[in-house]
């Protein structure tokens, strides 16, 4: 498991911790690296059913550590076009590589625009987490 | 994503910490717990809850609080705040017990151990230290008694698993298998002057060791470390590994065992935990919350029963969610968590009584998504194949 202070250049994140990829106009969405460190040992991952629409900042899912659950957010407004079920069988992919097999989800999103401009690009969300650790 | 994965992460100052702080911060991951500032993990919670159950597990239980009370009174003392029977208990046994409110509510469950004729070492959780330490202090007037709070000056590890007991034997130098379930020895253990108590929190063999003569000053901290450290070491070829608070909540979940501030509260009796061994009814004195207790207990006058789950659907219960029954609300969720062993989602809750019998399907409603459980009765394992009863 890494350290949790890797943040990859060319994504939204939101202070939730969840990151935003926009692939071909649709937004592949996870958790973070400082997130899944935070939460360690992820057992359980469940997002809500394909064509669920949700408003940005809405709860869309949840992820269970050996701890504590924890709600998943959507950091865009759209309509959920798939869900990643590796993680049902092996939610530990989150730990190992939040940034690409650990995906959980992808919207079609409806006013993508306006909702990127309430997300941090890498820059202001690596100095977002390093402020949350002092 | 948000939840209370974060709430332990930034740590205040006037926190407490135990003896062993300085190793734990080296090689562990620090909560705040009750108060103190407590490892949750070391390496990975399941692996250490596995070292557990397969191998050995050593926990610093230091954060508990420790009373020792002595005196001529002190049997008639303690059976006025306790609700097992306390002229039963003999010289070097321990025995589990609860210390309940005037409404037969539980005001935390305890360990009582009986080391002389009139001497006693009460160990009690961490959150309601100074709760019961005030407790015994009031009612404890007009008893000829001698209340003295060890939880500085005595450290405590429990040594835990199926490799617990020749780890143990190891450490005293002298076959400790013998010693019966809940006995309470005064022995040496690696040279230092040491209770070693026959029990434990995780359903497993093992002990848990009160370390004497340890102030909380650099002495008594280096002599803690050095103690723990060796018993690592020793342990190293049984799969010893330290453990943390993280496998400490999980062993103890999967055993069934009840936790203070989830299947435990001053609005819950005894009777209601379904922990009746905890309660005798022919005690004299009586105890505070008796006659609570004996409607329970011989009348059946509960207002809800514990019960334990196994999840048939996916998901993780948590403590605060609804437990239902063909869609209406029955109770409500105390303890839940992954099971290392089932790879299931396990549970412990509250039920209406009558509302559930073992083998009945029930409804957990996580955050709005209705799943499935099966009700059973603990421990949540196979005992054939884990735990203290288990098949050598």
């Amino acid at each position: 498991m890494s350290e949790g202070k890797k943040v990859v250049d060319g994504l939204y994140y939101s202070k939730d911790h969840e990151w935003a990829r926009i692939e071909d106009g649709v937004v592949v969405v996870g958790i973070t690296d400082h997130a899944q460190h935070a939460l360690h040992e992820i057992t359980y991952v469940e997002i809500s059913e394909v064509g669920t629409v949700v408003n940005a900042g809405e709860e869309c899912g949840l992820v269970e550590s050996m701890k504590a659950s924890s709600d998943i957010f959507s950091p865009v407004s759209g309509e959920i076009i798939e869900v990643n079920t590796e993680l049902e069988d092996a939610p530990e992919i989150v730990n190992e590589d939040p940034y690409g097999r650990g995906w959980m989800f992808k919207i079609r999103p409806s006013k993508l625009e306006e909702d990127l401009k309430s997300l941090m690009t890498s820059e202001e969300y690596s100095k977002y987490i390093a402020e949350l650790q002092e | 994503m948000a939840g209370r994965a974060y709430s332990g992460a930034p740590m205040n100052t006037g926190l407490k910490r135990t003896h062993l702080y300085e190793w734990h911060v080296k090689h562990g991951d620090i909560v705040e717990f009750a108060g103190w500032e407590m490892p949750v993990r070391f390496s990975d919670i399941r692996e250490e809850h596995m070292a557990v159950r397969e191998a050995v597990g050593i926990f610093d239980t230091t954060h508990m609080a420790r009373f020792s009370i002595s005196g001529p009174d002190a049997v008639d003392f303690l059976q006025t705040v306790t609700t097992n029977n306390v002229r039963k208990l003999r010289i070097n046994m321990g025995h589990y017990s609860t210390c309940l409110n005037e409404r037969g509510g539980v005001r935390d469950d305890l360990m009582l151990y009986r080391v002389g004729e009139h001497e006693f070492i009460w160990v009690t959780n961490a959150s309601n230290a100074s709760k019961i330490w005030g407790h015994l202090q009031e009612h404890s007037s007009g008893f000829d008694v001698h209340l003295e709070d060890w939880s500085r000056r005595v450290v405590m590890i429990a040594v835990q698993g199926p490799n617990a007991l020749e780890l143990l034997s190891r450490m005293a130098n002298t076959d400790v298998r013998s010693l019966p379930r809940f006995s309470c020895s005064r022995m040496t253990l690696f040279g230092q002057d040491c209770y070693l108590c026959r029990t434990g929190y995780t359903g497993e063999a093992g002990g848990e060791i009160l370390l004497l003569d340890t102030p909380f000053n650099d002495e008594g901290r280096r002599k803690a470390i050095e103690f723990w450290e060796r018993i690592l070491s020793t342990g190293e070829d049984l799969g010893a590994r330290p453990c943390g608070l993280g496998s400490r909540d999980s062993t103890r979940l999967e055993a069934g065992f009840v936790l203070y501030g989830h299947e435990l509260d001053e609005d819950t009796s005894p009777i209601e935990a379904r922990i009746p061994y905890a309660v005798k009814l022919k005690v004299e004195p009586h105890y505070i919350g008796y006659d609570v207790v004996y409607r329970h207990k011989k009348e059946g006058a509960i207002r809800k029963t514990r019960i334990g789950f196994v999840m048939v659907d996916r998901g993780i219960p948590r403590q605060g969610y609804r437990l239902l029954s063909d869609g209406n609300e029955i109770g409500v969720v105390t303890s839940g968590g992954l099971s290392p062993i089932l790879g299931k989602g396990i549970g412990m809750g509250y039920v209406s009584p009558g509302s559930v019998d073992e083998g009945d399907t029930i409804e957990v409603d996580i955050k709005g998504r209705i799943r499935r459980a099966e009700a059973r009765k603990w421990p949540f394992y196979d005992p054939q194949r884990y735990g203290e009863a288990r098949n050598q």
